[in-house]
């Protein structure tokens, strides 16, 4: 399966990133950068909205071109053009260069094309990309140790994606399938795959982290290719690893007194929901953490990037004393605190609806590690108030520091007024996405037969016969 | 589910949520908007416009309730959301319990709403106030008039947090924000009882749906598991979330603490609404606690100690917010002793006494000077001294330590910061180093880097 539209955004934005060379100007830059992104969301919301599904256009050899992946996977790709969008207006010419910019714009194009297909051949090479394009920016002498430690994690990554892939070709079912979630563990920082992630958030270009961490590219790898590929116990224990990290990363983010390490440890934390909720074996859980996944690419996106417009004015921030005032940036603090509070599920916004479809799935089959997941929340509700109270708060002096200017308010607010109505209207969103009887659609047999009985969906191939039989790998149709 | 009521009743139910609701997505918008600035008179009539609608609305609910002889007034909205078998249902009922509570709820914001206009008057934050008041008020409706425990525990963190900002509302200095700071890391912290409670019942019933009481009171339940180890779990884990809202021991150390907030919202909060939740909760919840005696005990000995050690401490303060959230821990503490009991139209009229007489005094509290001399005057002597039958029971050289613990709120917060919450953290603090060990030595660059330094959590929360 291919689908049209994300690749069609994908070439757009990469044409025109061509356009914006080193002699440009950074704001010229960033400004025709946040106008593509605008368009190429709005163009997205609307292609979620007229598209018909899985309606073949077309094919090109063995593979069906579609316009737009069908459910929950069709949103993906707007999502994308979001977290771009607050990558980019957010990001200060103090802390990003234009080469900056031009990298974060061809990690978006790389995670639109990577979600535009589910070929783990393809999957595997942009997978390997937008390690490139990191590492590219990282040369700096100074981020030497961050460099060897993406290159340690994420080489590991791909080269486990990669034997994943050939235990498939080889039937080696459950191997392959162990294989695979390994990578996907490097890559979104599970325990105890995330030590780089903490350097990383420290010490690279916010913009570019978000770039890189924001459209969780390998959540979308397991929802396309090993979504049940493991027996029911083998995918609890896994499942408790993501449990796990999110507790651990929630109890380790409150003791930070580091603005950024503590971002780290909520992000990890995150993912670690989104990790617990795609081994669930009820579709309410699965369903929660898809909804988690966006979540995280929005609200934590947003939060992240508020760090860097504010690091950008404030220099690097710690936590240990009181550095701010509120009066000084409102706009800047509310939009931190409503983005935290997104992200950690409060109500009224996406991130309530997440986590009540994560925790009310998960309790049947596991109460106790959903109550795990009730205190990682808890605990990162406490870490996002105490980092706004430190950083907004307790000062009357300042250091003359400028809110929010209209484009990144502007971006900001786009993100903001989708979680507050799709948390005010989540009946909507579910419908979109999930379908009108909210009816959780999972591809399996993506790479390797399902172990379970989900149902099938993400694209025109999907069908019971097909997802019971052997996996499917590059050039086995 | 009751009697679902249909028409107007039903309309005036969900609108007496909904109008609130809407100001303050219009307070929100225009504060992010920073358009051209609305008028302090605008803001104040908006918001009050608001509640008194509210209050009208409930009040004609209410009386209507008790004229017809009807059970419960029902509006089911259908489901919010479903997922697969879940489903999400957005249900507000106005029954014996709510409707009183949503009336007397809605009356006192409107009349804080009043108040404050002029107390605030040119107050930077004006605007920021009125929209925290706000939203606290929809929180509250919410909590109150929520037909089933996932709803409530919506309004329940919107609560918490305009409580929290509250608190810090004067933000440019640490004391305030240190103590909103605290005050939120305790709801937090007792939040984890309520969303499990909710999933509990999930678990057992499949629904956390209201129910009628049947007998055990007369307005609607959360339903119960039928086994006694089924109700002592509802039971503990809702205690554990009525101990963050009411201050109850040994958790209440963030109350004295949040009367650094305007005097108006430490008058509704902690005087009258906030502090009076966690009862509410434990009074939609009879059966639960009749089921077990081990849960009705432990609400009985958490309110009785509370009370005690409300009333021991609350004794000594020199000042007269501090002696009043003491007074309001007490009779917290005592409202759960009567939830215990079972007595529960005792412990909802004691909430409404104890809410109406603690908002007075806490608003009239910055004139405490004034009125005394006001009493003094119309009396033509000094005023009386009281506790004089404490200084007869208790054994003169028992006095002094006494007064010293006391004072020191009987080191409770000591105990709770030293014993529990630095151990949590420099155990995280020594992980972390650890972890940076391993980064440092993968990373090519042992010893370049230090730990992270000494926690800020720990010190915000003192």
């Amino acid at each position: 399966m291919i689908a049209l539209v994300p690749c069609g955004l994908a070439v757009f934005w990469l044409v025109l990133e061509r356009l914006c060379d080193e002699t440009r100007d950074f704001d010229f830059v960033r400004g025709r950068m946040v106008a593509w992104l605008f368009v190429s969301a709005v163009v997205s919301a609307i292609a979620v909205l007229i598209s018909d599904g899985p309606a073949p256009l077309g094919s090109i050899g063995e593979y069906t071109l579609i316009a737009l992946a069908p459910g929950f996977l069709g949103a993906v790709p707007g999502v994308i053009a979001l977290v771009g969008l607050l990558a980019i207006a957010l990001s200060e010419s103090i802390t990003h260069h234009v080469s900056t910019l031009r990298r974060i714009l061809w990690l978006l194009a790389i995670a639109m094309l990577f979600v535009a297909s589910d070929v783990a051949g393809v999957m595997a090479v942009l997978w390997a990309l937008s390690i490139v394009v990191v590492w590219a920016e990282l040369g700096d002498r100074r981020l030497f140790g961050t460099r060897r430690l993406l290159i340690l994690y994420q080489g590991a990554s791909v080269v486990l994606f990669a034997a994943a892939i050939g235990c498939a070709m080889l039937e080696q079912v459950v191997l392959g399938a162990v294989l695979g979630l390994a990578a996907i563990g490097l890559r979104e920082a599970v325990f105890p795959g995330h030590s780089w992630f903490l350097r990383f958030v420290e010490t690279a270009p916010l913009g570019l982290v978000v770039a890189f961490v924001g459209p969780q590219l390998g959540v979308y790898a397991h929802v396309a290719l090993l979504s049940h590929s493991l027996p029911d116990s083998l995918a609890a224990t896994v499942g408790s690893f993501g449990a796990l990290t999110a507790a651990l990363a929630a109890w380790l983010g409150l003791a930070q007194s580091s603005m950024r390490r503590s971002l780290a440890y909520l992000m990890i934390s995150q993912t670690g929901l989104v990790s617990f909720g795609l081994q669930a074996s009820s579709e309410v859980a699965f369903a929660g953490s898809l909804v988690v996944w966006q979540v995280l690419a929005l609200a934590t996106s947003g939060f992240a990037m508020t760090v860097s417009a504010l690091e950008a004015r404030r220099g690097a921030r710690s936590l240990d004393e009181f550095s701010g005032c509120f009066s000084r940036t409102p706009r800047m603090a509310a939009g931190f605190l409503m983005t935290g509070l997104a992200s950690v599920g409060f109500p009224m916004t996406l991130g309530f609806v997440a986590e009540d479809l994560l925790f009310q799935g998960s309790v049947e089959g596991a109460p106790v590690l959903a109550f795990v997941l009730i205190v990682a929340t808890g605990l990162n509700g406490m870490n996002v108030m105490h980092c706004f109270f430190r950083l907004f708060s307790g000062r009357r002096l300042h250091s003359g520091e400028l809110d929010l200017t209209s484009r990144e308010s502007r971006a900001l607010s786009i993100v903001l007024l989708i979680l507050l109505l799709a948390g005010l209207a989540p009946g909507l969103m579910t419908s979109l996405e999930f379908g009108e009887g909210g009816t959780v659609q999972r591809h399996a047999g993506g790479l390797f037969p399902s172990f379970s009985n989900p149902v099938y969906s993400l694209g025109v191939a999907a069908t019971p016969e097909q997802a019971n039989g052997p996996g499917r790998v590059p050039g086995h149709p | 589910m009751m009697n679902a009521s249909s028409g107007w009743a039903a309309l005036l139910l969900m609108s007496l949520w909904a109008v609130p609701a809407v100001v303050v997505v219009m307070l929100g918008a225009a504060r992010w908007m920073r358009g051209r600035r609305a008028s302090e008179r605008t803001i104040a009539r908006v918001a009050s416009g608001a509640f008194g609608f509210a209050t009208l609305a409930s009040g004609l609910l209410t009386l209507s309730l008790f004229t017809n002889g009807v059970q419960a007034y029902v509006a089911d909205l259908g489901a919010w959301f479903t997922v697969g078998h879940y489903t999400f249902p957005w249900v507000l009922v106005g029954d014996a319990l709510s409707l009183p509570f949503a009336f007397f709820s809605s009356g006192l914001v409107w009349v804080i709403a009043r108040f404050s206009r002029r107390y605030l008057h040119r107050e930077d934050g004006f605007h920021r106030f009125y929209l925290m008041l706000s939203f606290f008020g929809v929180g509250v409706l919410l909590v109150v008039l929520a037909g089933t425990l996932d709803l409530i525990f919506f309004g329940w963190e919107i609560v918490g947090l305009t409580s929290a900002l509250l608190i810090a509302f004067f933000h440019e200095r640490r004391g305030p924000v240190e103590h909103g700071l605290r005050a939120f890391m305790t709801y937090r912290f007792c939040d984890v009882g309520l969303l499990s409670a909710a999933l509990w019942l999930h678990l057992e019933l499949g629904s956390s749906t209201l129910v009628p009481g049947e007998g055990s009171a007369p307005w609607s339940v959360l339903p119960t598991p039928e086994s006694a180890a089924g109700g002592l779990v509802l039971g503990l884990l809702l205690l554990w979330a009525a101990i963050g809202k009411a201050a109850q021991f040994p958790l209440g150390g963030w109350l004295p603490r949040a009367m650094e907030g305007p005097t108006p919202s430490s008058a509704i909060f902690y005087g009258a609404i906030s502090i009076h939740l966690g009862p509410y909760l434990l009074l939609r919840a009879p059966e639960a606690l009749a089921a077990s005696p081990w849960a009705s005990g432990s609400v009985i000995a958490i309110g009785a100690l509370t009370a005690l050690y409300g009333t021991f401490v609350g004794r000594v303060q020199t000042d007269i917010k501090s002696a009043l959230a003491y007074a309001s821990m007490t009779q917290a503490g005592l409202i759960l002793v009567e939830i215990g009991f079972g007595w529960s139209v005792l412990a909802l009229v004691h909430i409404v006494g104890h809410a109406a007489l603690r908002s007075l005094q806490i608003l009239r509290s910055p004139s405490l000077l004034h009125d005394h001399h006001h009493l003094e005057q119309a009396m033509g002597e000094t005023l009386p001294r009281t506790g004089v039958h404490f200084e007869r029971w208790v054994p003169a050289r028992l006095q002094p330590g006494l007064y010293r613990a006391a004072l020191e709120r009987g080191h409770l917060d000591d105990l709770l910061m030293e014993g529990v919450v630095a151990p949590l953290l420099r155990a995280a603090r020594a992980l972390d180093a650890l972890e940076l060990r391993w980064e440092n030595w993968l990373a090519g660059e042992t010893g370049a880097k230090e730990a992270p330094g000494t926690s800020a959590v720990g010190e915000g929360i003192r």
